[in-house]
């Protein structure tokens, strides 16, 4: 028999919450995370607002920021994360075997200091220009060596087994805006086949860092609205670009059986995830979202649904003019008319865009819609967009109970991803499957 | 042949390698066996002088995937390229036909590590923003640096380009996945692609690794690791695997890839089998300076793999070791290969690729495994490099001479830093 993979643990970072209770209340309010950039000095960039996690300090998950001190901002926002998921799912106290439980993010990695990294580059110029010695015998002076380390991929995930005792299987993915969802995804295929009982998962970044407004600014993919309050306004005619976010939500994943036997309370079922691959162009998505089309019919077809039985999407939505577009002409295709009937919001209009973590933010979106039975609102969605014309849950959340989720995200270079998310339990669920099997 | 089994086994169909042994197998193999003063310079300084990143480096290529890549070339960091270009050549090597599978049936699995910052991407933007005395003014930088960065920088140092690459230049629709576990990724990767054609998921996948110790942040690191008394090597000494003179591992460069088929449409379609994918397995003992915690990452792997293989242990041929050429690295892992294999360890050739080429971050795992699959094709095994005297405290069997049996199957081990140990077990294919 397939072995079915619950939710037993969620904690998160975020701009509107730094833990899942307030997460959610802001989440259903519709207050938006987006400010004005603090974390270095934008006052001269040509972006200067951003939505960041605030307020939030490695004590409120009992950790010494001593022991932290050389990590990046989103290896301390994974642990801050993980230490509440492991603190609601018991797993510290509950005795699993540590070969059993593994670890799987989807964590960007960090940019280099940015002081450090110019004046480096200042003393690595001399008369025939770049001279990489020169840049490497001042950069050993200026970069820190513990920082350093801590800036390899796998080193989040390494720290996450070493304060959970997870022994498994340990990796990191990167699949652009797609990788925590993969991370995600690929953690649950790893317990569905047996080879661990636990799964810690989820992802972590920041890209608030002069690096990264350089980055995205030179993509033309962010907002040149300097008002945080309407900035981001996914599927909105006036949209031009995402506000960049930041933040980490980690899981824990469960065997079902597993976690019955040892009295693990179920939040939810991860029922179905796919991942898929434009094969267009790294720069642009698919004019016709072929990609994302796959990545959504692999994951229903791995949760044994059809398109009707979803009740909520949870869309990328970042709030550029192209994604908002060909996510929706995406969606069309799969649900056909039942697209117009499902709603669908970005909770990036409130949450901004964390890139690599959007989408385990973004399940912890839609776990908060399984368990409050109310959707999140796309916030500032006032003019509708001919190209764009689903219901977007405008401005104000939705009383809704919700069975089967959907969360879709899209990443640079042609990467794409889904996930479907159950209510435990549901009676129409297995009924669903046993249409299917018949 | 028929398959009358339920059972989905996946194959490995074609090779590619890029790396400073050679671009292609039959130079990989040569260096591999060769005697030592026969290399040439580029082995020694762990680049590889060959390849320039120009359309003939990627090997022979279609019309199609030609142009395509042309288009791209400009767009590649170095270890996109390396990569791109290990799983093109491995993708001639299969003679795989572009319309053999649906391409939503064809997905790619890639591994790769720590993608630097290019510090001369910034040298423009830089230089706008200095004062009068020649230093940097980030006040500047909004106004007139940011727009002196070339818009695409960004795509070039993400890790997943070349999954991202392979993905359009091929039209592969199917599931797509990288995993940036430095040097254990590359097990990582094919472990992930596994499983996706056991579950049939995919019918075929690219996989492999790609990685790159000589690019100035893993220059810096590798630099800085040195000076915190962890020696990772320097360009002047070679790699001494299980020998008790090491120093460390040069940084060096290099991709490998691997096309993987399900088992009948692999014989269907008459494909060359190099060997079958039998089990992986991985386990995270967080390490930092610690003998016991990295030897406990490989045991376990090493005894979870040999746990799903049916494979007896005593009838893996041989253990492709990670190898590192450290005290620390070396010594758990030789422990381990003894703890696993017990007495069996006196008689289990251990042999490890970074003696030749240095360390290649994610790239060298994907070597070690395509040296160790040539070496199951011709029967015996090459020398590790540069293993000359045996240190008491690794228990286990370098291979020394070019007449040992490579077996029907082997192990291959792959540890980072961190602690995160990964072991994949292949067959030899008995058609």
């Amino acid at each position: 028999m397939r072995r079915r993979i619950v939710v037993t643990g969620v904690g998160c970072v975020t701009p509107i919450g730094n833990e899942v209770g307030t997460f959610s209340d802001n989440l259903l309010a519709g207050r938006s995370g987006i400010g004005h950039l603090t974390v270095f000095d934008a006052s001269r960039f040509p972006v200067r607002i951003a939505a960041e996690v605030r307020d939030w300090h490695l004590q409120d998950v009992g950790e010494d920021p001593l022991r932290w001190r050389h990590c990046p901002r989103q290896t301390r926002f994974a642990v801050g994360a993980a230490l509440q998921a492991a603190q609601q799912a018991e797993i510290r106290d509950a005795r699993i075997n540590p070969l059993r439980m593994g670890v799987y993010l989807g964590c960007g990695e960090p940019f280099e200091e940015f002081d450090a990294f110019t004046s480096s580059v200042c003393s690595s110029l001399g008369e025939a220009g770049y001279q990489e010695e020169r840049f490497l015998s001042c950069a050993l002076r200026l970069f820190d060596p513990e920082t350093e380390r801590e800036f390899e991929p796998d080193m989040p995930g390494i720290h996450l087994a070493s304060i959970l005792n997870a022994q498994g299987p340990n990796a990191n993915c990167i699949a652009a805006c797609a990788s925590s969802t993969q991370a995600i995804g690929e953690a649950a295929r790893i317990v569905r086949r047996g080879e661990a009982d636990v799964m810690i998962c989820g992802g972590a970044h920041s890209t608030i860092h002069p690096f990264g407004v350089t980055g995205f600014h030179r993509l033309a993919a962010l907002s040149s609205n300097s008002d945080p309050a309407t900035a981001a306004r996914p599927f909105d005619i006036d949209r031009d670009g995402f506000v960049i976010g930041e933040g980490a939500a980690i899981f824990i994943l469960e065997e079902l059986e597993h976690a019955r036997r040892r009295g693990a309370e179920i939040l939810a079922e991860v029922s179905g995830y796919g991942s898929s691959q434009d094969a267009f162009r790294v720069t642009d998505v698919h004019p016709q979202g072929r990609g994302t089309v796959a990545a959504i019919e692999r994951a229903l077809a791995d949760a044994r649904l059809n398109p009707e039985d979803i009740d909520y999407i949870n869309a990328h939505g970042t709030g550029t003019v192209l994604n908002d577009k060909v996510e929706t002409l995406a969606l069309k295709r799969v649900f056909g008319s039942h697209a117009y009937r499902v709603p669908v919001s970005s909770t990036k209009s409130m949450l901004g865009h964390a890139t690599t973590a959007c989408g385990a933010i973004e399940l912890a979106v839609c776990l908060t819609a399984l368990r409050r039975d109310a959707i999140p609102p796309t916030v500032n969605h006032e003019k509708p967009d001919p190209d764009c014309d689903l219901d977007y849950v405008p401005r104000y959340a939705r009383e809704l109970r919700c069975t089967h989720i959907l969360s879709d995200n899209i990443g640079f270079g042609g990467q794409n991803a889904a996930l479907v998310v159950s209510r435990f339990d549901e009676p129409s669920r297995s009924i669903a499957a046993s249409k299917q099997a018949a | 042949m028929k398959c009358w089994s339920d059972e989905r086994r996946v194959v490995v169909t074609g090779l590619g390698v890029v790396c400073p042994l050679g671009l292609t197998l039959d130079d990989l193999w040569r260096s591999l066996t060769q005697p030592l003063h026969t290399l040439s310079q580029s082995v020694a300084n762990g680049a590889i002088a060959g390849f320039q990143g120009r359309i003939d480096d990627f090997g022979p290529l279609t019309p199609v995937a030609r142009k395509s890549l042309r288009k791209a070339l400009k767009l590649m960091n170095r270890a996109t390229q390396l990569g791109v270009a290990a799983a093109q050549r491995a993708l001639a090597d299969s003679a795989l036909s572009s319309n053999w599978y649906e391409p939503h049936r064809v997905g790619v699995s890639f591994g790769a590590g720590n993608v630097s910052v290019m510090p001369e991407d910034f040298v423009a933007g830089i230089h706008a923003c200095l004062d009068e005395q020649d230093q940097f003014d980030f006040a500047r930088w909004g106004t007139d640096g940011i727009p002196k960065v070339a818009p695409l920088w960004m795509l070039r140092c993400l890790p997943n380009m070349p999954a991202c690459h392979l993905s359009i230049i091929n039209d592969f629709r199917g599931p797509n996945n990288t995993i940036t576990q430095r040097g254990a990724a590359a097990n990582l990767a094919i472990a992930e692609a596994f499983h996706l054609i056991c579950d049939g998921d995919a019918d075929a996948m690219i996989t492999g690794a790609c990685g790159t110790a000589l690019e100035p942040f893993n220059l810096l690191h590798g630099r800085m690791d040195n000076e915190l008394g962890e020696k990772t090597g320097s360009s002047s000494e070679p790699c001494r695997p299980f020998d008790l003179r090491r120093t460390g591992p040069p940084p060096a460069e290099a991709a490998g890839a691997l096309v993987l088929e399900e088992l009948c449409s692999a014989t269907e379609r008459g494909a060359t089998i190099y060997g079958e994918i039998r089990a992986a397995a991985s386990s995270c003992v967080p390490a930092r300076d610690s003998f016991g915690a990295c030897q406990k990452a490989m045991q376990n792997a090493l005894r979870l793999t040999l746990g799903q293989t049916r494979i007896a242990p005593e009838n893996i041929g041989h253990v492709h070791a990670h190898g590192l050429g450290t005290r620390q690295s070396d010594i758990a892992e030789a422990q381990a290969i003894r703890r696993i294999f017990g007495r069996q360890a006196d008689r289990l050739p251990v042999v490890a690729a970074k003696g030749h080429m240095g360390n290649a971050s994610a790239g060298s795992g994907a070597i070690e495994i395509a040296g160790s699959l040539l070496a199951l094709r011709r029967g015996s095994l090459f020398p590790v490099r540069n293993y000359e005297q045996p240190d008491p405290d690794c228990p286990v069997l370098p291979v020394t001479g070019d007449d040992v049996a490579a077996g029907t199957s082997f192990l291959n081990l792959n540890m980072t830093a961190g602690g995160v140990a990964t072991c994949l077990a292949i067959e030899a294919w008995a058609a």
